[in-house]
């Protein structure tokens, strides 16, 4: 049943809340005394996957598209409507607290520290929370300082942290027990460029040299593109991908992009055929074509052929550039695709 | 939950009420007012009969009841909005994610902020009250002792009562007309007000059918010395047996409640 190299599973979770609408004005408001009406929202919609062990995956989607509920499920904040779920052989919302002792949690607009304690003191009262015996605190404590930091904070009020310091205090507080799980919910969220830098460092470290199985939520792009192999996209509390980052952009990418400079004599260009122009700038122009039906060697070829070429270079689109075209409807995912990869 | 976790739980908890001096100093003034005013109130009323003796209690008795009702109230201050404000801001979840009992941290954080008014506003209003009315209480080890323990029988009582109304909240999105008639209830039927034994017949079938009055008036009583030793056993039992129910009713309501429970703001 279990495998021992599956750190989480989840079967056919599913997720709904009840939202009772009241009409609008008065009258309405009025006649919702009496009669409600309620109307059910699928926030999870009988979702499947496996994550293994030492895993770093990126759990994507828009705003509302259910990351964060799912989340709570698998930390045990939230009961599911019907489905399972599995994290380290724990059923996480039957089994809340013996679940709280093996995973670390961030959420990124929260913090797990007492505002008015300094840090230090907060680490102290997780420490016995989370029962780490003395030794294992400080050698846990001295790591997590040489990566993020801590000392000059130690003393200080949580709320005086600066957002940054504080992202670092409670990534460095959810790990104080050393969880083989680690579930971040958008812990890059209103960091300067430098902080989500070492973040991100610390991050793929911890999982490289702990073998911390970490899900990661997030709207930054480049955490998926630094940190995750692998990525799960959610629609609609639906899973529209799951696979390698690397295979959605072969997979999704039917259109390459090329950067074309022509000499100044040569500017002009005539029409090729299964090529467009997207953009232009003097002389020099974007090119795209289905990478599908022609080879991009084929395509290059026929242009220097024609034309005198200054500068070439084929772009690869970003893994962002796929995402906002996955919500944007503009790449259709098949669903058969995501079933026959869960399987 | 670990003694050494729930000390420092109920230590922050403590600490946090510190820093609201002023309104520690209302509170010792608005206690002593209440004590004043039911004091006051009874002596009239005694003096209007003839009798100095009523339902057992010669006035005396019934002033010393007044003060020590209410330092037991005093003591048994906690905040029963926390798990609501807990629910509407979401915080809750974070305290989801910790491997702790969330009942116990909330027992926890009660009785460091009932530890302080104890501290704060009890000892100082029974001192002013001593010197100031005509209170006898039997001071017997063995009674006091009792007290003690029905003291905290009926903090764990009460704390359960706040615990299961607080998680109304996980239901309902507003749930202040909950708590002012769980206060209105509480008030009365634990003898807050006036002790059970005023009360007119047809209630006290009501009254023991409900928990309130092992909360403050049996304590209580127990203190005055109005209740026979012999019966102090028994009473305990009762608030034993209470405490049984009420957990029930408590993590039956918790399991329900966490299947309701939305997370706000995100």
């Amino acid at each position: 049943m279990q495998q021992d190299n599956v750190a989480i599973e989840v079967k056919d979770l599913r997720k709904e809340f009840k939202v009772s609408s009241s009409g609008k004005g008065f009258l309405g408001k009025l006649q919702a005394l009496f009669h409600r009406s309620n109307k059910v929202i699928t926030a999870v919609n009988d979702i499947d996957f496996k994550i293994r062990r030492g895993e770093f995956v990126g759990y994507v989607g828009e705003n509302g598209a259910g990351k964060s509920t799912t989340i709570k499920m698998l930390t045990g904040i939230l009961v599911p409507t019907s489905g399972t779920a599995n994290v380290n052989g724990i059923v996480p919302y039957k089994d809340r607290k013996k679940n709280a002792a093996k995973i670390g949690v961030v959420f990124g607009q929260r913090t797990q520290l007492w505002w008015d304690l300094p840090v230090r003191e907060s680490f102290d009262l997780l420490r016995v929370i989370f029962r780490v015996s003395g030794s294992d605190f400080d050698r846990q404590m001295a790591k997590l300082d040489e990566a993020l930091g801590l000392k000059p904070l130690l003393e200080m009020p949580v709320r005086k942290l600066s957002l940054g310091q504080r992202m670092r205090c409670d990534i460095a507080a959810s790990l104080i027990h050393n969880p083989p799980v680690l579930f971040l919910d958008e812990p890059t969220i209103g960091l300067d460029v430098l902080a989500k830098q070492s973040v991100r460092n610390f991050l793929s470290e911890i999982n490289r040299t702990e073998g911390t199985t970490i899900i990661l939520t997030t709207h930054d792009m480049n955490d998926i593109e630094q940190l995750c192999k692998r990525l799960i996209i959610l629609e609609e509390g639906m899973i529209i991908f799951d696979g390698e980052t690397e295979l959605l952009k072969q997979k999704f990418v039917h259109e390459k992009v090329i950067e074309v400079e022509f000499y100044e004599d040569d500017c002009v260009m005539q029409g090729i055929p299964g090529v467009t122009v997207v953009r232009e700038q003097g002389c020099k122009k974007w090119l795209t074509f289905d990478s599908d039906s022609s080879g991009i060697g084929e395509v290059i070829g026929t242009i220097a052929s024609q034309y005198k070429i200054k500068d070439i270079s084929v772009k690869e689109p970003s893994v962002e550039s796929i995402i906002r075209n996955i919500y944007d409807n503009r790449i259709k995912l098949s669903t058969p695709w995501n079933k026959s990869f869960t399987k | 939950m670990k003694p050494e976790l729930f000390f420092k739980f109920a230590s922050i908890s403590f600490q946090k009420q510190v820093t609201y001096r002023f309104d520690c100093f209302v509170g010792i003034v608005n206690g002593f007012l209440y004590v004043f005013i039911f004091t006051s109130l009874w002596k009239a009323l005694y003096s209007q009969f003839d009798t100095t003796v009523h339902n057992g209690f010669t006035l005396t008795a019934i002033t010393t009841y007044a003060v020590l009702v209410m330092a037991v109230r005093i003591s048994f201050t906690m905040d029963d909005s926390i798990i609501y404000r807990k629910v509407m801001d979401g915080s809750i979840a974070m305290e989801l994610i910790r491997p702790t009992s969330f009942f116990f941290m909330n027992l926890a954080e009660n009785v460091g902020h009932s530890l302080f008014h104890i501290m704060a506003r009890t000892f100082p209003i029974v001192i002013i009250s001593l010197l100031l009315f005509d209170i006898s209480i039997p001071f017997e080890p063995v009674r006091l002792l009792a007290f003690l323990f029905s003291f905290f029988a009926g903090y764990i009582l009460i704390s359960m009562l706040n615990f299961a109304a607080g998680l109304l909240a996980f239901w309902f999105v507003e749930i202040f007309p909950f708590m002012l008639f769980k206060y209105a209830l509480f008030t009365f039927f634990s003898g807050g007000i006036v002790p059970i034994d005023f009360f007119p017949e047809f209630l006290k079938p009501l009254v023991n059918f409900l928990p309130f009055q092992y909360m403050l008036y049996f304590p209580t009583v127990i203190l005055t010395g109005r209740v026979p030793m012999a019966e102090v056993p028994s009473i305990i039992i009762s608030q034993l047996m209470w405490i049984l129910i009420m957990g029930i009713i408590c993590s039956l309501m918790w399991s329900a409640g966490r299947k309701k429970l939305v997370i706000q703001g995100g």
